[in-house]
């Protein structure tokens, strides 16, 4: 019979650079579940962009099995991501457990993204225990630290473990800690099947995996289940564990961490933080929590070959198997021609697609600037979302816009204060909090516009902070606000693609400022070609890029055929990063030039 | 101009001496002995007895380096070499390259006695103080002094000229070819100065002992000179190249129109029948028979169509590449330039507007298939 008092489930919350990934290497190695020869670095960061970002994106779960005073404790490892813009799958994970260490640096000690991961786990009834890492660094001030966990946060890190996870000192203290603090699961092996999904992903071979955690009942292969959300039935084809591969088992029951593959299509169908129970005998009530998860930042990705239209198509799809939250419509843009647009969790998410894009699939894409969706309320009535810049409707149908809001909590050393609120009030940010949580350390609450947020912010604030400062934000509703759209003509012709949706005030700076980017940006052509930047029919900033001068091959006689039609090869390879907008041609970096507009100039 | 008949060719003969090197040199020309000539002139000779041929012989050009150097029993031992294996037509167009500094009657008397009808020479500037600064051997003056010599006994005598030269306006540019079409030159070679690495002249622009015009202002002499010439009667008849009627270079001309074409000595091209190959550019391998080749692909055919088309008044034939799989008209660029006056097209032929030879690459590139 099974025993629950010998399992744990747990997960790691900690800021990004803290050192979670290399804690959980030390756990997996002391307790021998990759042996030796199999371990590398970071094991559980599966995907190569993880390991070079040093992130972790995608969760990845491992059972650990460790001997404690005589009795053989099955510890199931949920590794959660690091950062703001995957808070919703954190706070699944943590779900998912009944326990968390939260890792803080010893030198850098509590930071913005600790302390909102800490809060979810409290939200969650999770037993947190604390450990300082990093201790074997000269910059480490383990009791200050200790303090400051207290003081913050509000945890006793008396007797905490003080570990270096780099070398491996302390590991096993970890190891009792999880044991004896953390509680066993409780659950009902006989009851009704509720488990929780706390990721899934997507197999060529199995189609979508569910990762689950099991409440109560069991789970096993040939068993009909019931998606709540979806309403879904599938019959279960496989269960099994991590270790830390996938490893099929009989059942799984209440406590366990596993996975659940039932020859499921389609990865939307697996809605994480879905509650999966038994379709013959299902349970009432789901699980408490479930979000569907929004996208809040928007893009346009085009393929820099047109031709490639079909392959970007295919690689979005290929990316949405495994990333439900990754959103994509077809978009036809007359600078650039068919593509997608897309939505982000955030940035970093943004960030990290368009990457494995040009990485995984080989492709090269050009991204316009990232913008939010706003709620534009029409004089007729009519509420639209709009989340790309030219489909704003004209002037005189529109009767308001609401822009989403974030509110964000800023961690920094004290004397950044006034950088910080400079830069909040530049973004048009408003006031809410201000607390000292120690002396060397204040924590900030403002109020900002997303669109405002995504347009630099973390840029200026690491600038202005030397990178001392942390910050994390939440969605808080959409607000009123005058906003106008900037367009770009060059030569007379509107570039949709370079059009951006800014606050009136901002209008004239931020027109200008892209006038002059584009100037540098775009190479001499042909002809003199002006560069307008408008708002509807009034141009409120121009700038003129000079016509070409010396672009020829003198000399051409019979021995230099061969060698000139190659440097013209070469010219004309390189025209492909290019774009027309009627006779102007532009280079593909240009599109994401509104983002690198230097706002602290 | 002659009825094009298929199986005519020119030919082409490198002698790569001089007497001594120009700064801004990066030709395979070579300062060396007499007996060094003696050798290269046999070894020569051999190569043209070795691949003659019964194709009728339209045009002949003897470049450099610089071929005024050889003496006249040189010369008359490679061109006779020429008549020998080869079937010269008697009206064909026979060129020579030469310097003022080596020009004398007498080579200018053997030459016409070889049937040579037209004589190119580098005159490049006419002010002393820019030809001293370029290491050339000639003044003004004898620049001035040869071209007349060369003038008594050849109509068509071309001279070149360097645009970009420190502190040369197109103003001092159209003053000297003024004093050019005075001493009755009939054609006239502009060429932009390039600074190549591992030039003497490269070194000094490093240094800025010596400052070129920039870009913009070399360009704007060009169009300043080239107005000039235009104005005077001559016709631009390719990118570096001027002319009054009758006068253009037909061996260029044949470059450009992708006839077939042998070249014989150092370093020198060829090309027949889609094929071109090329003789060593080092004297070693050359005196070893060392041949390059490249096969041309169907798209390289209609890529050396185009960029050669384009840069002279011949333009592109768009029937002809339609046949080779191209169809020129459907590319994205071509109705804009039309609308722009960028190219013209009249019939079944597209040529590139003069004015816009200073930026030929930009356009030809986007019109390659």
């Amino acid at each position: 019979m099974k025993d629950l008092s010998l399992i744990r489930n747990f997960c790691i919350i900690a800021h990004i650079d803290h050192g979670k990934s290399t804690l959980a290497d030390r756990l997996i190695e002391m307790t021998g579940t990759v042996s030796k020869r199999d371990m590398q670095d970071q094991i559980l960061d599966s995907m190569e962009l993880e390991r070079e970002k040093g992130i972790t994106i995608k969760l990845a779960p491992t059972r650990l099995i460790y001997e404690f005073e005589g009795k053989e404790y099955t510890l199931n490892l949920i590794d959660t991501p690091g950062h703001v813009d995957f808070t919703y799958e954190v706070s699944r994970s943590l779900a998912a457990c009944e326990g968390a260490l939260l890792l803080v640096d010893a030198s850098q000690g509590v930071e913005a993204q600790t302390l909102a991961n800490t809060y979810l786990a409290f939200d969650n009834n999770l037993e947190t225990v604390p450990v300082i890492n990093k201790i074997d660094l000269p910059s480490a001030r383990v009791e200050e630290v200790k303090e400051e966990i207290e003081e913050v946060i509000g945890l006793d890190a008396e007797d905490c473990p003080c570990i270096s996870a780099k070398e491996g000192t302390n590991i096993d203290q970890v190891l009792k800690a999880i044991i004896t603090k953390i509680p066993a699961p409780k659950g009902d092996v006989n009851g009704k099947l509720k488990c929780l999904i706390f990721d899934s992903h997507y197999d060529n071979f199995k189609g979508a995996i569910c990762l689950v955690r099991v409440f109560d009942g069991t789970v096993k292969a040939g068993d009909k289940i019931l998606m709540m959300q979806t309403g879904k039935i599938f019959e279960v084809t496989e269960v099994g564990i991590f270790v830390p591969s996938t490893k099929s088992t009989n059942s799984l029951s209440a406590g366990d961490v596993g996975y659940i593959s039932a020859s499921i299509k389609t990865i939307s169908d697996v809605k994480v933080g879905d509650t999966v129970t038994s379709a013959e005998d299902p349970i009432e009530k789901p699980l408490d929590g479930y979000k569907s998860v929004q996208p809040v930042v928007f893009c346009g990705i085009f393929p820099v070959d047109g031709a490639k239209y079909g392959e970007l198509k295919d690689s979005l799809e290929k990316l949405k198997l495994n990333d439900a939250s990754l959103q994509f419509t077809p978009e036809v843009s007359s600078a650039l021609g068919y593509g997608f647009r897309c939505g982000f969790l955030g940035l970093l998410h943004l960030e990290i697609i368009t990457e494995r894009l040009e990485r995984e699939f080989n492709l090269d894409i050009i991204t316009t600037a990232p913008s939010v969706s706003y709620n534009v309320y029409k004089t007729n009535g009519d509420m639209i979302v709009v989340s790309n810049p030219s489909s704003l409707p004209p002037t005189v149908e529109i009767d308001r816009i609401e822009e989403p809001i974030v509110k964000v909590n800023i961690f920094t050393p004290p004397e950044y204060v006034g950088a910080i609120m400079e830069l909040c009030q530049n973004k048009r940010g408003v006031y809410k909090d201000m607390q000292y949580l120690d002396k060397k350390r204040v924590e900030l609450v403002y109020t900002l516009p997303l669109g405002e947020i995504i347009y630099n912010f973390f840029d200026s604030l690491k600038s202005r902070t030397k990178g001392y400062a942390s910050f994390d934000y939440e969605m808080a509703g959409f607000e009123k606000a005058d906003l106008v759209k900037v367009d770009l003509m060059l030569n007379g012709e509107k570039c949709d693609a370079l059009s951006l949706i800014v606050h009136k005030d901002n209008a004239y700076n931020r027109g200008r400022e892209l006038a002059e980017k584009l100037k540098k940006i775009i190479p001499r052509q042909l002809f003199e070609v002006p560069i307008q930047a408008c708002i509807g029919n009034k141009v409120i900033a121009r700038e003129t890029i000079s016509a070409m001068r010396k672009d020829v091959l003198a000399k051409c006689y019979g021995g230099d055929v061969t060698r000139k039609r190659k440097l013209l090869e070469k010219q004309k390879e390189g025209k492909k990063r290019m774009r027309k907008i009627g006779s102007v041609e532009i280079p593909s970096e240009a599109f994401m030039s509104i983002l690198k507009l230097d706002d602290d100039k | 101009m002659r009825e094009a008949v298929e199986k005519d060719i020119s030919i082409y003969i490198h002698i790569p001496f001089c007497e001594q090197k120009c700064n801004y040199c990066a030709f395979a020309s070579f300062c060396v002995s007499e007996s060094e000539k003696e050798k290269y002139i046999e070894f020569l000779c051999k190569e043209i007895e070795k691949r003659k041929s019964s194709r009728p012989v339209k045009t002949i050009y003897i470049g450099g380096g610089t071929p005024s150097v050889l003496s006249e029993e040189q010369i008359e031992k490679v061109v006779k070499a020429v008549y020998k294996n080869f079937d010269v037509y008697e009206d064909a167009e026979f060129a020579i390259e030469a310097n003022p500094n080596s020009t004398t009657e007498e080579k200018l008397l053997k030459w016409k006695k070889l049937r040579v009808n037209r004589v190119s020479i580098g005159v490049q500037s006419l002010s002393d103080k820019s030809l001293k600064k370029i290491n050339r051997l000639h003044d003004r003056k004898m620049a001035i002094e040869k071209i007349k010599l060369a003038r008594r006994y050849f109509s068509n005598v071309s001279a070149d000229l360097l645009v970009g030269l420190e502190g040369e306006s197109g103003k001092d540019l159209s003053k000297y070819a003024l004093e050019l079409l005075s001493l009755g030159i009939k054609h006239i070679s502009c060429y932009l100065l390039e600074v190549y690495e591992g030039t003497k002249l490269y070194d000094l622009v490093q240094s800025k002992k010596y400052l070129p015009l920039d870009d913009d202002k070399t360009i704007e002499a060009f169009n300043k000179l080239s107005n000039f010439l235009v104005d005077k009667g001559m016709e631009r008849y390719e990118i570096s190249n001027f002319a009054f009627l009758g006068f253009e270079s037909q061996h260029n001309l044949n470059y450009w129109a992708r006839g077939d074409y042998l070249g014989f000595g150092l370093g020198a091209h060829s090309f027949e029948n889609n094929r071109r190959y090329r003789n060593s550019d080092k004297f070693s391998e050359y005196y070893e028979s060392k041949v390059y080749e490249e096969n041309l692909t169907s798209k390289e055919i209609i890529e050396e169509e185009v960029m050669l088309g384009l840069r002279c008044k011949l333009g592109v034939d768009l029937e002809k590449i339609k046949n080779l799989g191209y169809d020129l008209t459907k590319n994205e660029y071509f109705a804009d330039y039309l609308r722009q006056g960028i190219i013209k097209r009249n019939g079944n032929v597209v040529t590139l507007n003069p004015t816009f030879y200073h930026i030929s690459n930009t356009i030809i590139a986007n019109l390659l298939p």
